[in-house]
C-alpha cells in the first residue's frame, strides 16, 4: 500500500457501506479472476520440469487464493455476504479484469513468454502519480486504495464492523504460500488485510519486497510482479535489487518448450455436445463449480469447509492436466480446462 | 579435513546424528558429520534438493516391489539390507544373499537405509512415547531388564523430540494403560492437531464399540485412539514452546515457553511451502512425495551451518583409542568417489568428543571391528525388533483402504498389563493399506482376479471394486525381549567391497513373544466374528519368518525397529553405555540411537531415540563446557 495521504479524487470515492460491500465483492471476483489463468499456466508446465517457474506461478496462485480469503474476511467483517457461486462469478476468458482500465485482456493460456508478459501487466505496481478515473482503476493497487480510503472514512462516525466473528476464516486454514490469513474485526485488521493483498501483489513502498516479513516474520519474498519478472528475465533478484534496475542475481533457467501445448481459451462449445472431450470438459467444470460451492459455504458461516475443499482442489488439478494431455488439432495442440459456469444439474 | 580437530565428530546423518549435530552447532560448537551415503542426498537448496528427491520418487514409481528401500540407492560401498533378500534359512548354512549374513534360525526381517537422512526417509512416522512400565519391565513383570532412567526423567526430552519431529496429535485422546497421573505435562499440547482418522478407522471403531475380548480368563474392553504422527497437520495455536536451547547456567537443554510463539509446520527441504500439510498420498513408506512427513534432512537443514562440516561418501570404519588414556583420539573412514568401485582413500577425523550414530547394527559392527567399548561383552547382543503379526480380511462393507497415511489409529489396550508376566505386550495399529503388506495388494488382487479367476471387463471391475475396497489389515506389534544370543557379530569371511565387515546376524523369537502372537490371533478372531469380517489370513511354512507355538503356525514380518545392540544400563558389567549415553569404557565416546535402548516396549522407537539424542547432546554439551 502506498504511503502518504490518499490519492483518491472526490469522484472516485466510495460513498456508502453498500457501495463498499459491492467493491469488496468485486475485490473477491478480481482476485479470483486471475486464478484460472495462473492455474492454466501452472498445470501446463510438465511435472518435474521448470521447477523454479512452476514454484513461482504456484506460489502466486496460492497467494491469490489467500487474497480472496482476505477480501472475503473484510466483506464479512462489515456485515456483507460474499457470493462465490453465482453464474457470473467466473469471467468469460479472455476478459478484461474487473474495474481495470481495459488496456489488456487476460486469457486461459499455456505457460509462455507472452503469458508471463500478461501476468506482469496484471501485477504491475501502481504509478505513484496516476489518480484513478471514476470507477476505472489503472491498477489493482489503486482499486484497493479506494477501498482503504472508504473503510477509514465510513468507520469514522459509526461502527461498520458489525459482522459475526465466527464467519471469519482463521489463520490455521491457510498454508502452502507466503503470508497468512488475518481474521478481520476492526479497522486496523481490515487495513492490515488489504495491505497484505497489495503488498504481496505489487510490493511495499516501491521496493521489490512483499512485506510479509514485516507482519509474519517470514523470510524475505518478492512481490508477485517481481517474481514473474524473474521468469521473464530468466534471472533471480537479489536483496539489493531495485524495481528499476531489474534482477541481477543468478540465472533462472526456463524451458519454454517443456509445456503442454494447450489451445488458448478452450470452451465446451469447441466440442460436439456429448463427445468424450465435451464430457471431460464438462466434468472439469462440474468439479470447479463444486469447489466454488465449497468456498461459498466456507465464506458464509461454515469456515471449516475450506479444509475439506482441498480434496476438490486436487481433483481440479488432476482433471485439468488430463485435459491438457488430449490432442485436439493437427498442430499438436491439446484440450484444456475451460473454467465455465455449469449449473448444478444438467 | 584431516588437519582440523572438531569439538565433536558425529558418524551418521540420520535422525540421531542430525539432532546431535543441530543441537551442538546451535550451541556454538564445531561439528564434523560423517555420512556413508551419497553426496547428492545431502542437498538442501533447490533445484538440487528437489532433483535428488525426484530421483528417489522415480525409483519408487519404477520399482516393481515398493519395499521400504526401493526409492533409495543401494551402494556397493555402503550396502543396505533389503527385505527382498529374505528367505527361510536352510539348516545351519548362513544365507548370504543380501547385505546381512543371516545365521538364523529365523532370518532377521528388518532393514534400514544408509543414505543422508537415514531411515527416516522411509519410516511411517508413528510417534508414540514409551509407557512408564516399559522402563521397569524387570521390576514390575520379572522379564527383560530395567532402564537406568525413568519415564519421568525422559519426559522433557520427549517434548523436545515432539517439537523437532513436528508431531500431530490430540493430547486428550492419548489414553494408554497404567500411565498414572501426569503422563503428559500439565497443559501440554502437541505442536499440531491430529491427522484425521481414516474412514476405515471410523467403520472399524463402530464395529468394536463396547466390545470385550476374552484373554486368559479376563474380559478386556477394547478402545480405539488416534495415533500421534510425525507428519504435518494444522498447527495447534495453544502450542507455545520454542527451542530447545542450551542454558549454560543450569547446564540443561530447555524448551522455552513464549506467549508469542506459534508453531509453523516445516515444509520440504527444497520449498518451505511444499508439504506444510499431509496430502494423504498414502506412500509414506517408502517415500512421502511432498515431505509432509518428517525426515532428518529437515533437522540437518536447521543446524547452524557455519559450525558444521559434512563429509559424505565417508564410511566410518575404525574408532582409534589412545591406549594410555582410554580416550578416543580419532575415527578413520573410507572415502569413496564411485559407490560402485572399491577404490577409496582412508582419512582420519579428529575431535574432542565422538558420537556414533550410524544405526544400531552399524554402530555395533563398528565397535566390534575396532575392539572398543566392549568390556561388558554386550556389544552386538540383545538385538530386538517388533514382531509384526498381521491378520487380514474383507469388511462387510466398503471401507476404502489405500487412502491417507499408513495408519492413523490404534488399539492401545494390550500395551501394558499384568499379562506381561506371561506374554509379550503389543499395540494394535489399524492399517490403511489394505492387504498390501502381507500379499502385495492391490497389484496382487488384480493379477489373482485375472489369472486365477479369469475375470475381465465389467466383471473384473466389479470384482475389484467389491473386494479391494473392503480390505482390512489388522496389525499387532509384539514386544521382543532382550536376549544375548540375538546378536550382530563380524566375521573376516564376510566383508563388503571397501573391506568393511558385513553384519552377521543370529536371531530367534522366544516363546514369550510367540505366546503373544497366539493371543493376538485369538483376539483377531473375536474381532472378525463380531464385525463380520471374512478372514483371508494365511500363514505358510514357506514364509521367511514362519514359526510355531503350541503346534500352531504363525508368520511375522519385520517392523524396521532395530533396537538394543549396545544397550545402556546401571553397571558396566551388563551394558555398553551408561545413562548419559556415554560408553563405560571410553570417556569421550558417546553412542546415540536405538542401540542404546535396553527394551523396546510397544512404541515405534524413533520418538524415544530422538528424545535420547537430545539427552545425549545435553551430556556432550556439559562435557564441552
Amino acid at each position: 500500500m502506498s504511503e502518504g495521504p490518499p490519492n483518491i479524487p472526490e469522484a472516485a470515492r466510495i460513498k456508502t457501506v453498500a457501495s463498499l460491500k459491492r467493491h469488496l465483492q468485486t475485490a473477491i471476483e478480481l482476485e479470483h479472476s486471475t486464478i484460472p489463468p495462473y492455474l492454466c499456466a501452472l498445470y501446463s508446465i510438465k511435472d518435474g520440469d521448470n521447477l523454479p517457474s512452476s514454484q513461482i506461478v504456484r506460489s502466486v496462485a496460492v497467494e491469490e487464493m489467500l487474497h480472496m480469503i482476505l477480501a472475503a474476511n473484510v466483506l464479512n467483517a462489515i456485515g456483507g455476504e460474499p457470493s462465490i457461486n453465482h453464474p457470473r462469478f467466473i469471467p468469460e476468458y479472455p476478459t478484461y479484469l474487473p474495474h481495470s482500465d481495459r488496456s489488456f485482456k487476460v486469457g486461459l493460456e499455456k505457460f509462455s513468454k507472452a503469458t508471463v508478459n500478461t501476468f506482469l501487466k496484471i501485477e504491475m505496481p501502481a504509478e505513484p502519480k496516476s489518480p484513478p478515473e471514476p470507477n476505472r482503476y489503472h491498477t489493482i493497487g489503486q482499486f484497493y486504495e479506494a477501498i482503504e480510503d472508504a473503510l477509514k472514512r465510513l468507520s469514522r462516525d459509526k461502527d461498520i464492523f458489525t459482522g459475526e466473528r465466527d464467519r471469519q476464516i482463521t489463520p490455521e486454514s491457510y498454508y502452502g504460500g507466503g503470508g497468512g490469513v488475518l481474521a478481520v474485526h476492526d479497522l486496523d485488521s481490515a487495513l492490515q488485510a488489504l495491505g497484505e493483498i497489495v503488498g504481496q501483489g505489487e510490493g511495499v513502498s516501491r521496493t521489490i519486497f512483499d512485506g510479509d516479513h514485516r507482519i509474519f516474520g517470514e523470510k524475505v519474498e518478492y512481490a508477485h510482479y517481481f517474481r514473474y519478472n524473474e521468469i521473464h528475465e530468466g534471472r533471480y533478484y537479489t536483496k539489493r535489487d531495485t524495481p528499476k534496475g531489474g534482477p541481477t542475481g543468478k540465472p533462472l533457467p526456463v524451458a519454454w518448450d517443456n509445456v503442454y501445448n494447450m489451445r488458448p481459451n478452450p470452451k465446451m462449445k469447441d466440442y460436439p455436445r456429448g463427445s468424450e472431450r465435451w464430457e471431460k470438459s464438462y466434468e472439469f467444470n462440474r468439479t470447479y463449480m463444486a469447489l466454488l460451492n465449497d468456498l461459498h459455504r466456507a465464506f458464509n458461516g461454515q469456515p471449516k469447509r475450506l479444509l475439506t475443499s482441498v480434496v476438490t482442489m486436487y481433483e481440479v488439478k488432476y482433471q485439468a492436466v488430463e485435459l491438457m494431455r488430449i490432442p485436439v488439432n493437427e498442430e499438436g495442440m491439446t484440450a484444456g480446462p475451460s473454467f465455465e459456469y455449469v449449473p448444478p444439474d444438467r | 579435513m584431516t588437519e582440523k580437530s572438531y569439538d565433536v565428530v558425529i558418524v551418521g546423518a540420520g535422525i540421531a546424528g542430525a539432532i546431535v549435530a543441530k543441537t551442538l552447532t546451535q550451541a556454538g560448537y564445531s561439528v564434523l558429520l560423517l555420512e556413508a551415503g551419497l553426496q547428492a542426498g545431502m542437498a538442501f537448496e533447490d533445484p538440487k534438493a528437489y532433483e535428488n528427491y525426484q530421483s528417489y520418487l522415480n525409483n519408487y514409481y519404477n520399482a516393481l516391489a515398493k519395499v521400504p528401500n526401493a526409492p533409495y540407492p543401494n551402494l556397493q560401498d555402503a550396502p543396505s539390507p533389503n527385505v527382498l533378500d529374505l528367505s527361510p534359512i536352510q539348516g545351519t548354512t548362513p544365507d548370504t544373499t543380501g547385505y546381512f549374513v543371516q545365521k538364523g534360525p529365523l532370518p532377521f526381517a528388518s532393514d534400514y537405509a544408509r543414505t543422508p537422512g537415514g531411515t527416516t526417509l522411509h519410516w511411517l512416522g508413528t510417534c508414540l512415547r514409551m509407557l512408564p512400565n516399559d522402563f521397569r519391565l524387570k521390576t514390575v513383570y520379572g522379564h527383560g531388564v530395567d532402564w537406568p532412567i525413568s519415564y519421568e526423567e525422559l519426559k522433557p526430552y520427549y517434548e523436545m523430540a515432539e517439537r523437532e519431529i513436528g508431531v500431530s496429535a490430540n493430547v486428550e485422546e492419548q489414553v494408554y494403560p497404567n500411565t498414572g497421573e501426569g503422563f503428559f505435562g500439565e497443559d501440554y499440547v502437541f505442536p499440531m492437531h491430529k491427522i484425521p482418522q481414516s474412514y476405515l478407522d471410523q467403520k472399524f471403531t463402530e464395529g468394536v464399540q463396547g466390545m470385550k475380548v476374552g484373554v486368559g480368563g479376563d474380559d478386556i474392553e477394547l478402545y480405539v485412539t488416534s495415533t500421534p504422527q510425525g507428519r504435518n497437520s494444522i498447527p495447534n495455536h495453544r502450542y507455545k514452546l520454542t527451542g530447545p536451547v542450551w542454558d549454560p547456567y543450569t547446564n540443561k537443554l530447555v524448551l522455552e515457553r513464549s506467549e508469542q510463539a506459534s508453531y509453523e509446520p516445516v515444509g520440504s527441504i527444497w520449498d518451505p511451502y511444499t508439504g506444510q500439510r499431509c496430502e494423504g498420498n498414502a506412500s509414506c513408506v517408502p517415500i512421502c512425495p511432498v515431505q509432509a512427513k518428517y525426515n532428518a534432512l529437515k533437522t540437518i537443514k536447521r543446524a547452524r551451518r557455519e559450525n558444521l562440516d559434512i563429509v559424505t561418501q565417508a564410511v566410518a570404519s575404525k574408532i582409534e583409542v589412545d591406549p594410555t588414556t582410554g580416550r578416543v583420539k580419532a575415527i578413520s573412514y573410507k572415502k569413496y568417489h564411485d559407490p560402485g568401485s572399491p577404490e577409496h582413500t582412508t582419512e582420519t577425523a579428529r575431535g574432542t568428543v565422538f558420537a556414533i550414530a550410524a544405526h544400531s547394527v552399524e554402530n555395533a559392527k563398528m565397535l566390534l571391528a575396532s575392539g572398543v567399548a566392549n568390556s561388558s561383552n554386550q556389544v552386538g547382543r540383545n538385538l530386538m525388533d517388533h514382531m509384526v503379526f498381521l491378520t487380514w480380511g474383507l469388511m462387510p462393507e466398503r471401507v476404502y483402504p489405500y487412502r491417507g497415511p499408513g495408519s492413523t489409529s490404534n488399539l492401545p489396550v494390550f500395551r501394558d498389563g499384568d499379562f506381561r508376566k506371561r506374554h509379550a505386550a503389543f499395540i494394535m495399529p489399524i492399517d490403511n493399506w489394505g492387504f498390501g503388506w502381507p500379499t502385495g495388494a492391490p497389484y496382487s488382487s488384480l493379477s489373482a482376479a485375472v489369472n486365477q479367476m479369469n475375470l475381465f471387463g465389467k466383471q473384473l471391475r466389479k470384482h475389484i471394486d467389491e473386494t479391494v475396497s473392503r480390505q482390512l489389515l489388522l496389525h499387532f506389534e509384539c514386544e521382543q525381549l532382550p536376549q544375548s544370543e540375538n546378536r550382530v557379530t563380524i566375521d573376516p569371511q564376510y566383508t563388503d567391497p571397501l573391506g568393511n565387515f558385513r553384519p552377521v546376524i543370529q536371531y530367534n523369537v522366544s516363546d514369550y513373544t510367540r505366546a503373544a502372537m497366539a493371543v493376538a490371533k485369538n483376539i483377531s478372531n473375536q474381532i472378525f466374528a463380531r464385525i463380520g469380517i471374512q478372514d483371508q489370513t494365511q500363514y505358510n511354512p514357506t514364509d521367511s519368518d514362519y514359526l510355531t507355538y503350541d503346534g500352531v503356525g504363525y508368520t511375522f514380518w519385520g517392523a524396521g525397529h532395530l533396537v538394543g545392540t549396545h544397550r545402556m544400563g546401571l553397571t558396566r558389567h551388563d551394558s555398553v553405555v551408561n545413562s548419559q549415553q556415554r560408553t563405560w569404557d571410553h570417556e569421550n565416546l558417546f553412542l546415540v540411537g536405538c542401540g542404546n535402548m535396553p527394551t523396546i516396549g510397544t512404541s515405534n522407537p524413533t520418538l524415544t531415540m530422538a528424545a535420547l539424542s537430545f539427552w545425549a547432546a545435553e551430556n556432550i554439551l556439559r562435557d564441552l563446557k
